[in-house]
C-alpha cells in the first residue's frame, strides 16, 4: 500500500485536522494511519468499527444500482454496523444513470456503472478517482484483470468491480415442450408466433437492440447505419407482439404473464432457483458480455460513507453472500474461496467456453451513439 | 402614492416570479429546439429545423396522446356525472359531506402506489384470475391501452366529480319540482334543465382532466409496459435515456402549441354554449 | 342510481383496500399476503430518507403556498386595476402557467436552471480567491419551490380573482366615499370577503405540491420528497413499507380534514 506521505504533508494535515477543516476519517486517511487502525482492527476483533468509531461517516449513504442486485441482508448489516441507512435507486439503463449525472446533481454517493461506460464517465469529469487508502478490503492481485481493468483508465482507479454476467434470455420452457431456445433468431421468430404477447425486451438500447443486431448475424455493438436499420425493422416488427418493454422483468416471468424475456444472469439464476420451468440460455450467435463496477460519482454528498459502503461490499465475505443472493458470477478469488462448488459450476454464472466466446464486451460507443439512442426511443414509441 | 403604482408594485412580485420560473425557462426550450444534440449527449447551440423536421418519428406518441387523452376525459365524465348527481341531487344533507369526502380521500394517497395497486389488479393474479374461475379464460389486461385507460380515468376522477357535483349543487331543486309539477318527463327535465345548468362543472371539469393526460407520464409507464407512449414519456425518454435535448424541446414546442389551440378552441366553444345558455334564460 | 353509486365506490375503494391489506403483510413481497405485522409501519417511522422525505413534502408544499397566496393574492387585487395590454399580457401568462403540462414544466425548469447556473457558477468562483471554496447554485429545494410556486401562485391568482369578480365593486367605493384609505378597504373590507378563496388556494396549492411527482421528479436535484421517494422504491420492486407509507399519509390527510370540519363547524354558523 502506499500510506507513505511526506512528513511535511503529514504536519500540514494534522493541523488541517486540528482546525477541524478535515474530518478525522479524512486524515486518518490521508496519512495512513486509518489503514493502521483498520488492520489492527481487523486483527483485534475487540476493535473492530463500533458504532461509535463509525459514526462519522453520517447516518446515510445513497446507492444508485440496478433491479434485484444486493443482498438486503448485507445493506441491513451496514446500517447496523455503522449506523448508515441506505438509499437504493434502481436504474434500468446506463444512459439514465449518464443522464441524472449530466444534469447536475444526482444525489447519490455510490453507484454501478457497466465497464463500456467509465470512460466516458471519465471524459465527462463526472466520476470520482478512487482513494484506495479507504478501500483496504480492495486487492487488486485478486482480481481477474478481464473484469476488473474497466475501472481503471490512464492508470487511475475509478471503479473497484463488482461482479460480471452475461446478457441472454430467460424462457419458461413448460411453453416450450420442456426445453430452452438457442438463439436470437428463435427469440425473435417465436415471439412473432406462439409466444406473441409473452415476450419482455429491456428499455435499454444496448441490449435489446444487441440482441436484434445478433438477430441478423451482426456485432451485438454495431453502430453501422444499415445494420442499425436492419435491427429497427424487426424490433417494429416484434412490437405489438411484446408482453413490455421493461427492465424489471422478474414479477412478470415470475407471476407467468410473461413466458420469454431479454435476461441477465442473475436475474435468470434467481428465476430458475425459484422456478425450475424457467431456464436461461445465451444466443448463439453471440450477445453481451459485461462486468459492473463500484464508483462514487463527483461531489458525493456523503464521501465518506461512500467509501465505508464500497468497502464493505468488497468484503470477500459480505461479497459472498451477495453472490448467494444476486447469482452473478465475481471476479474476485477470495470471495470465490469461499463459495460452495455447485455456484463455482453453475452453468448459468460460468456458461460453456464456446457459448462464451461469442460474446463482446460493451463498447463505449454504443452509449453515446445518437442513432443508438433514437432508435430505442422510436422503437419505444412507435 | 397614486392608484396606479400601487397596482405595479401589487403585481410586481408575482410578475416577477412568472417571468423567471414561466418565461425563461420555455424561452430556453424555444431556443433549444433549433439546435443540436451534444455529441455525447446534451445541447449544442445551432440554428436548424431539423428537430422539427424529425418530429414526424413521434407520430405515434402524439397519436396515442390525442386520442387516450380526450378518451380517458369522456370516460371520466361519464362515470362522474351520474355520481356527482346522486351526491348533489338525490342525497340527503346528513350524508353529502361524508360521501363526498369518500371520493377525494383515495386521492391523498401517492398516484404511484395506486397506480401499483392497479398492476396487481390488472396483473395475471388479480382480475383475469377471477374471470378465468369463472370460465373467461386468457384476458390479458395489464400493459395495454386498456389498463392506461383504466388507470387515468382512476386516478383524475374525483378531479371530475368535484366541479360538477358543485354546479349541480348550485341548481335551485325548486326548478326541478316545478318542472316535473308541469308534466315534464324526467328525460326531458334532465336535457332541459339539469345538464344545461351544469355545462359550467362539466366544462371545468373536463379541462382539469384533459389538462393533465395530455402531459401524463406515470400512469402510461406503469400500467403500460413500456408500450403505450404518451408525448409525456417520448419527452421523459429524450431527456432522461436519450439525453437529446434539442429534439425533447421541439417534441415540448409541439406538445404547447396543441395544448393552446385545443384548448382555446375549447374555451370559445364553451363560452358560446354559456352565451346560448343565457339567451335562452332570457328568453 | 344508489347501485351505480356504490359500484363507482367499489371502483375507487379496492386499489385502497388493496394497498392497506398488504402494508400488514409480514413477508417482503408487496404482491404475496405473508402473515399479519405491524413491523413495516415500524420500519417506515424509522427509516430516515422515508422521514426526511416526508419532512421536506411538507417543508416545501408549505413554503410555495404560503408563497404562493400571497404574491397571488396581490396580484389579483392589483390586475383588478390594470387594463389594456399589460393586463392581457399577464391573463395570458396565468393561462399558459396552468394549461401548460407538468412534464413540460419540469423539463423546461430544469434545463434552464442547469443552462443558466453554468453561467453564472464560474462567474461567481471568479471573484473568489479559491475557486472551489465558491458558493455554487445547483438543483434542489430553492428550484423546486420555485417551481412549485410558479404554477400554484397562478392556481390562486384563478381562484382570488374569481371571488374578487363576483364582489360588488358598488362595495369597496362606497367604502372609498367614507373616506376610508384604500389600504383600509382592502384590510376592512376586501380582505375579509377573499379570505375563503385564499384559503381554498392555499390548501389546493398545498395538496398540489405535497403530491407532485412530475416537476420534482425534474427539479428537485438531490432533494428527495416523499413521492420521489415511493418512485424509487417502487422501481426497486415494491415493499409492503411503501403501502404503509401511502396509508398513513391518507389516515393522516383523513384525520386532518376531520379536525377542520369540527373546528370550522364549532366555529361559525351558517353565515347566509
Amino acid at each position: 500500500m502506499t500510506d507513505h506521505i511526506s512528513k511535511k504533508k503529514f504536519m500540514e494535515e494534522l493541523r488541517r485536522y486540528q482546525k477541524g477543516s478535515v474530518t478525522r476519517r479524512h486524515f486518518l486517511g490521508v496519512t495512513g494511519l486509518g489503514a493502521a487502525t483498520a488492520v489492527l482492527g481487523s486483527t483485534m476483533p475487540g476493535l473492530r468499527a463500533t458504532t461509535a468509531m463509525a459514526s462519522d461517516i453520517g447516518d446515510r449513504v445513497v446507492l444508485a444500482t440496478w433491479p434485484n442486485y444486493h443482498d438486503e441482508a448485507n445493506f441491513d448489516m451496514f446500517t447496523d454496523k455503522t449506523g448508515a441507512f441506505l438509499q437504493v435507486n434502481v436504474f434500468g439503463s446506463n444512459e439514465e444513470m449518464l443522464a441524472k449525472l449530466q444534469a447536475g446533481g444526482s444525489g447519490w454517493d455510490v453507484y454501478v456503472p457497466t465497464n463500456y461506460t467509465i470512460t466516458t464517465y471519465v471524459e465527462e469529469d463526472l466520476i470520482e478517482p478512487l482513494d484506495l487508502s479507504k478501500l483496504p478490503n480492495y486487492d487488486p492481485a485478486a482480481f481477474d484483470p478481464r473484469f476488473s481493468d474497466a475501472g481503471i483508465v490512464d492508470g487511475v482507479v475509478y471503479a473497484v468491480p463488482k461482479n460480471w454476467g452475461t446478457t441472454g434470455m430467460a424462457i419458461n420452457m413448460s411453453h416450450n415442450g420442456g426445453k430452452p431456445f438457442t438463439s436470437w433468431k428463435e427469440f425473435f421468430d417465436r415471439t412473432m408466433d406462439d409466444f406473441s404477447g409473452r415476450t419482455m425486451v429491456h428499455d435499454y438500447q444496448l441490449t435489446t437492440i444487441g440482441a436484434a443486431l445478433n438477430y441478423h448475424g451482426y456485432s451485438f455493438n454495431s453502430v453501422d447505419e444499415a445494420e442499425l436499420a436492419d435491427a429497427e425493422k424487426l424490433l417494429i416488427d416484434v412490437k405489438p407482439h411484446l408482453f413490455a418493454i421493461t427492465s424489471d422483468y422478474q414479477p412478470a416471468m415470475r407471476s407467468g404473464d410473461a413466458w420469454l424475456t431479454i435476461c441477465w444472469t442473475g436475474d435468470g439464476k434467481q428465476l430458475s432457483t425459484d422456478i425450475p420451468e424457467i431456464a436461461y440460455a445465451l444466443g448463439k450467435e453471440g450477445g453481451e458480455l459485461w462486468s459492473d463496477y463500484y464508483a462514487i460519482p463527483k461531489g458525493a454528498p456523503h464521501m465518506e460513507a461512500a467509501y465505508a459502503l464500497i468497502n464493505f461490499m468488497l468484503d470477500p465475505e459480505v461479497n459472498a453472500r451477495e453472490v448467494l443472493a444476486h447469482g452473478y458470477p465475481v471476479a474476485d478469488s477470495r470471495t470465490n474461496e469461499l463459495l460452495p462448488e455447485e455456484v463455482l459450476n453453475d452453468p448459468i454464472l460460468y456458461p460453456a467456453a464456446e457459448l462464451l466466446n461469442a460474446l463482446e464486451f460493451g463498447a463505449a460507443a454504443t452509449l453515446t451513439d445518437p442513432n443508438r439512442a433514437e432508435l430505442l426511443a422510436r422503437f419505444k414509441s412507435a | 402614492m397614486t392608484q396606479r403604482l400601487r397596482n405595479w408594485l401589487l403585481v410586481a412580485p408575482a410578475a416577477a416570479w412568472l417571468i423567471v420560473m414561466l418565461v425563461l425557462p420555455l424561452s430556453v426550450v424555444f431556443v433549444f429546439s433549433f439546435g443540436e444534440r451534444a455529441p455525447s449527449g446534451g445541447y449544442v447551440p445551432a440554428f436548424t429545423f431539423e428537430q422539427y423536421a424529425n418530429l414526424p418519428a413521434r407520430f405515434t406518441a402524439f397519436k396515442n396522446t390525442l386520442i387516450l387523452a380526450p378518451l380517458g376525459t369522456i370516460m371520466a365524465l361519464l362515470i362522474a356525472y351520474p355520481l356527482a348527481y346522486q351526491l348533489a341531487v338525490r342525497t340527503s344533507q346528513r350524508w353529502k359531506t361524508l360521501l363526498l369526502v369518500l371520493v377525494i380521500v383515495p386521492f391523498w394517497t401517492s398516484i404511484l402506489i395506486r397506480s401499483y395497486a392497479w398492476i396487481f389488479l390488472l396483473g395475471g393474479g388479480g382480475i383475469p384470475a377471477l374471470l378465468a374461475s369463472l370460465g373467461i379464460e386468457d384476458v390479458r389486461l395489464i400493459y395495454t391501452p386498456f389498463a392506461v385507460l383504466v388507470g387515468i380515468v382512476y386516478g383524475y376522477l374525483p378531479l371530475m366529480v368535484f366541479p360538477i357535483y358543485v354546479s349541480l349543487e348550485r341548481l335551485d331543486k325548486r326548478l326541478l319540482e316545478a318542472s316535473a309539477d308541469l308534466g315534464a318527463h324526467p328525460a326531458t327535465t334532465f336535457l332541459t334543465v339539469t345538464l344545461p345548468m351544469s355545462i359550467s362543472g362539466i366544462a371545468t371539469g373536463c379541462m382539469l382532466v384533459f389538462i393533465l393526460l395530455m402531459g401524463e407520464f406515470l400512469i402510461p409507464a406503469l400500467l403500460g409496459g413500456g408500450k403505450v407512449f404518451f408525448v409525456g414519456n417520448a419527452l421523459v425518454d429524450l431527456f432522461l435515456q436519450s439525453r437529446n435535448w434539442a429534439f425533447g424541446s421541439a417534441v415540448a414546442m409541439m406538445l404547447i402549441i396543441i395544448m393552446l389551440v385545443t384548448v382555446t378552441l375549447y374555451m370559445r366553444l364553451i363560452s358560446r354554449l354559456n352565451v346560448q345558455r343565457d339567451d335562452a334564460q332570457l328568453m | 342510481m344508489r347501485l351505480y353509486a356504490f359500484c363507482v365506490y367499489v371502483f375507487l375503494y379496492t386499489p385502497i383496500a388493496i394497498i392497506a391489506l398488504f402494508s400488514f403483510s409480514a413477508g417482503r413481497s408487496a404482491s404475496q399476503l405473508e402473515g399479519f405485522s405491524v413491523k413495516w409501519y415500524g420500519r417506515a417511522v424509522n427509516n430516515p430518507f422515508v422521514m426526511d422525505a416526508l419532512g421536506n413534502s411538507i417543508f416545501v408544499a408549505f413554503v410555495s403556498a404560503t408563497l404562493a397566496s400571497i404574491l397571488g393574492t396581490l396580484m389579483a387585487v392589483g390586475l383588478q386595476g390594470i387594463r389594456g395590454p399589460v393586463r392581457a399580457f399577464f391573463d395570458a401568462l396565468i393561462y399558459i402557467a396552468v394549461m401548460i403540462p407538468g412534464i413540460v414544466i419540469g423539463i423546461a425548469t430544469l434545463i434552464a436552471l442547469v443552462t443558466v447556473f453554468d453561467v453564472v457558477n464560474p462567474w461567481v468562483a471568479s471573484f473568489w480567491a479559491d475557486a472551489a471554496a465558491a458558493p455554487k447554485l445547483s438543483m434542489g429545494m430553492g428550484s423546486l419551490i420555485a417551481a412549485h410556486t410558479m404554477f400554484t401562485l397562478a392556481l390562486v391568482v384563478i381562484i382570488v380573482r374569481a371571488r374578487l369578480s363576483s364582489l360588488e365593486a358598488a362595495l369597496s367605493e362606497a367604502s372609498a366615499d367614507l373616506y376610508a384609505t384604500p389600504f383600509g378597504t382592502f384590510r376592512q373590507i376586501t380582505l375579509p370577503l377573499i379570505a375563503p378563496a385564499i384559503l381554498a388556494g392555499f390548501l389546493l396549492s398545498f395538496t398540489f405540491s405535497f403530491d407532485d411527482f412530475i416537476i420534482a421528479f425534474f427539479v428537485a436535484g438531490s432533494e428527495t420528497t416523499l413521492p420521489i421517494y415511493i418512485f424509487s422504491s417502487i422501481r426497486r420492486g415494491i415493499t409492503p413499507e411503501v403501502n404503509a407509507i401511502g396509508t398513513m399519509v391518507m389516515v393522516a390527510s383523513l384525520i386532518l380534514l376531520i379536525i377542520a370540519q369540527l373546528i370550522l363547524r364549532g366555529g361559525a354558523k351558517p353565515k347566509r
